[in-house]
């Protein structure tokens, strides 16, 4: 099993999301807003302050703050 | 006539598509119960017959776990929605048909919107309508809301799948022959109680199950076959867990964005993509590590400049029509009780809430399109680790910086920010930003007690203790009250789009309406009430009637040159107004409660004057700069602006006769920062919280921190030699 976190990568790391450890409500709406097993995302940039951070998931922007990011576990692509 | 219901993703256009369908015809109001807004209106089609349309909040699923979509799902499974319009963003669908995956669950007629296809079609997305419509199963249209293109379209759609007419096969999503196995099992228990089969369609309830969502646990809970279906539930997701490896809901999501993609790859061709999107060109300068930071607080300079810099110009012609009523009022009048009323109680109380109007409207349209362009998603990116710090999201910072303004309608900006707790410590802790209306009073106090250097001091650290405060009381509600509502922070952030002009200019003229509505009604009866408790008994005493016109006889026999027996006249007015202060219940009340004021505004005991800071603060619950006016009519001094450097009547009143010292005078500062927001910003709190608790709650702990502050400020003082 994986033991990279979303929130130990890097602005312009790619990555798939193997999965997602946190209490049932939070990991249902990462899931809704598309971080399901084996989708890929790109981490763009991280805020001027370091946190939260952008993703590119299902080609879309979408921004997590590196608390939620800690649940998400992922394999690093490419 | 046919109703439908508008569902889809928060920033996929739905807002802008409403208002091209129904133009003026709509209504803005709650929903039963809570904060979320509910729009709805009339449209006509082609042949004259109307329709009903509501705007649902936009959501990105139905899991129903926030209030937005609770409100969406249970009213999109009410009987009175005819049709469901699937509003889709064209330039995102993947995402955006996530939603309609489980729309397609509430087996209702259901149409497809391609919204901004203009924008679709110039990014090169060739969408193939007919394959989309078969793998639906209902219409498909496309639409541009800022030119009207599609709507026709949209409302034959309409009309096709109407009831009554022969409903289209709905097709859904297929979870696998596994879970499709056990919705099928689940299904048949449910199926015992027809009631229950009825609440919800069976296919879903069996999924909202296999999610473990509460409503529908709680639905079951009250069936009389829940025990069998809570058996059945059990035994289904254990099988699952065995054979899949995965829990129910991951799965569910997993066939879902499959079945999305799964559409997206048939139907949809890309053309010639531009490596890099015009949004993200733009997020490596509105968004980069450096610029950042000051592109947003110019951004903050400019819609600050424009709401209080701008908006002071209309503010002041509003206020000296205002001022032209009052004068008009007093002198065309019979002088009596009720010209007393309107020109001392009304129009001044009123004015002084119509005044903050344009600042209201201004305001509002700048952040209608801060947040329609998709820039306040970024701002909220920028600022979210220093207000996550303080127990706030990142788009509070807006609320509290425009607070400084007017805390109103910094309260009413919140609407923006989607947790609800987010939201409402956002809205408590705003009354401690010191708005413009009470620098009047610090302006007043620190002149007369300080030096002009310490005074420039005084007044800049009232602003800074307002947010010091704002944001220890963000940390104690979230670490207390919200503790256990803490939402997750994740947060689209939206392609930017230029804002519809028309979107921009409805909002703020509906902001400014629920201002009028909600402020003017509340300030009315309020300036009533304080007109009521400062001039009576002695309005009506007939002896001080008869005094008053007996020495206004005697200045007009002396024959003074106009000016001068003007003057001497507004002197004896004034003169009169001090005299039925002094003897009406609001003074009565002054000293009553001057015992509890006496620890912070007289710890020596020996101001006899100092019933009347308990009467002047009263006043100012209706506006705090109130409480300028009325301490001059109680000391009998005026308060003016223009005294070439020296102070003013009341100023040197204060100084000289109040009894009031430095350390007096700053803990009555501190007082006004924090006690109770004032008339117009608690009738925005109780519209905005929709509770009556929460704004008791906001008055009560600021009456409460600012005893306790300015009590700690003079204790304080006085161990360290100041009086």
């Amino acid at each position: 099993m994986s033991t990279l976190r979303l929130s130990d990568l890097r602005a312009g790391d790619r990555a798939k999301v193997t999965r997602i450890e946190a209490e049932p409500s939070i990991r249902q709406r990462l899931q809704e807003m598309g971080l399901t097993r084996g989708e890929s995302l790109t981490v763009e940039k991280m805020a001027p302050l370091g946190d939260p951070m952008e993703l590119l998931v299902r080609s879309y922007h979408l921004s997590l703050r590196r608390e939620e990011g800690a649940c998400i576990f992922v394999e690093k692509e490419g | 006539m046919v109703t439908i219901a508008l569902a889809g993703n928060p920033n996929c256009g739905k807002t802008s598509l409403f208002n091209a369908l129904t133009g003026a015809r709509q209504h803005v109001g709650n929903w039963p119960g809570v904060t979320v807004e509910r729009r709805a209106g009339t449209f006509r089609f082609e042949k004259g017959e109307e329709g009903t349309v509501v705007d649902l909040p936009g959501t990105y699923s139905l899991s129903a776990r926030s209030e937005d979509e609770r409100i969406a799902a249970s009213y999109l499974s009410e009987p009175e929605v005819d049709v469901i319009v699937n509003v889709v963003d064209a330039t995102n669908l993947e995402r955006n048909l996530y939603l309609s995956t489980q729309l397609l669950e509430l087996k209702k007629p259901m149409i497809l919107v391609l919204n901004m296809a203009d924008e679709a079609r110039a990014q090169g997305l060739e969408l193939d309508l007919e394959t989309m419509r078969t793998l639906i199963g209902g219409p498909v249209v496309t639409t541009v809301a800022s030119t009207g293109e599609g709507l026709e379209a949209l409302k034959a759609a309409v009309l096709e799948v109407a009831p009554g007419t022969s409903a289209p096969m709905m097709p859904h999503v297929n979870y696998g022959l596994d879970i499709e196995g056990q919705v099928a099992k689940l299904e048949q228990e449910i199926a015992r109680d027809e009631k229950l089969a009825t609440a919800m369609p069976p296919r879903r309830l069996a999924l909202r199950l296999l999610e473990g969502a509460p409503d529908a646990l709680e639905l079951v809970e009250r069936s009389h076959a829940s025990k069998a279906i809570q058996a059945r539930l059990e035994s289904s997701l254990s099988f699952l867990d065995d054979h899949l490896g995965a829990d129910a809901p991951t799965l569910l999501a997993e066939y879902r964005y499959g079945f999305a993609r799964g559409l997206v790859k048939e139907s949809v061709k890309r053309g010639e993509t531009p490596a890099l999107d015009r949004s993200s060109r733009m997020d490596r300068v509105l968004t980069h590590r450096f610029w950042g930071f000051p592109i947003f607080l110019a951004v903050m300079v400019a819609v600050y400049s424009l709401t209080f810099v701008v908006g002071a110009y209309p503010q002041d012609w509003i206020g000296s029509a205002f001022d032209w009523l009052q004068r008009i009022a007093s002198s065309h009048l019979p002088e009596g009780e009720l010209s007393s009323l309107l020109a001392n109680g009304i129009i001044p109380g009123v004015g002084s809430v119509v005044v903050f109007l344009p600042v209201i409207m201004i305001l509002m349209g700048c952040i209608a399109f801060l947040e329609d362009s998709g820039y306040m998603a970024r701002a909220a990116f920028i600022m979210d680790r220093l207000m996550h710090k303080m127990g706030l999201h990142g788009k509070s910072f807006i609320s509290l910086i425009m607070g400084m303004g007017c805390n109103a309608p910094a309260i009413q900006a919140t609407r923006t920010i989607e947790a609800k707790s987010d939201r409402f410590i956002t809205i408590l802790v705003n009354p401690l930003i010191s708005c413009s209306a009470r620098l009047p009073v610090y302006i007043l106090f620190a002149g007369a007690f300080f030096s002009p250097f310490h005074g420039a001091l005084v007044i800049v650290g009232m602003h800074v203790l307002g947010f010091a405060l704002a944001i220890i009381m963000g940390k104690v509600l979230r670490l207390t009250i919200f503790r256990q509502e803490q939402a997750p922070f994740v947060m689209e952030l939206p392609p930017y789009r230029m804002p519809l002009l028309r979107t921009t200019v409805l909002h703020m003229w509906e902001k400014g309406g629920i201002f009028l509505k909600k402020a003017g009604t509340v300030i009315f009866a309020g300036a009533t009430l304080i007109w009521f408790l400062s001039h009576y008994p002695g309005i009506g005493d007939k002896s001080l009637q008869a005094q008053y016109h007996l020495q206004q006889e005697q200045i007009k026999a002396k024959h003074l040159p106009e000016a001068e027996e003007k003057a001497a006249l507004d002197d004896l007015d004034f003169a009169r107004q001090g005299a039925v202060m002094n003897q009406s219940f609001a003074a009565r009340f002054g000293k009553v409660v001057q015992p509890v004021f006496r620890p912070i505004l007289d710890p020596e005991h020996k101001r006899p004057d100092a019933w009347k800071d308990g009467v002047a603060l009263t006043a100012g619950f209706v506006a705090k700069e109130i409480v300028v006016g009325t301490l001059g009519v109680l000391h009998q001094a005026r308060e003016e602006s223009d005294t070439k450097g020296q102070l003013s009547p009341l100023q040197q009143s204060l100084h000289n006769d109040s009894g009031l010292t430095p350390l007096t005078a700053l803990a009555f500062m501190i007082f006004t920062l924090i006690y109770t927001p004032c008339l117009g910003t608690v009738a925005i709190i109780r519209k905005e919280t929709q509770s009556w608790g929460w704004t008791g709650f906001s008055v009560g702990y600021g009456l409460v921190l600012a005893w306790v502050l300015s009590w700690l400020v003079v204790v304080l003082g006085r161990v360290f030699g100041f009086a």
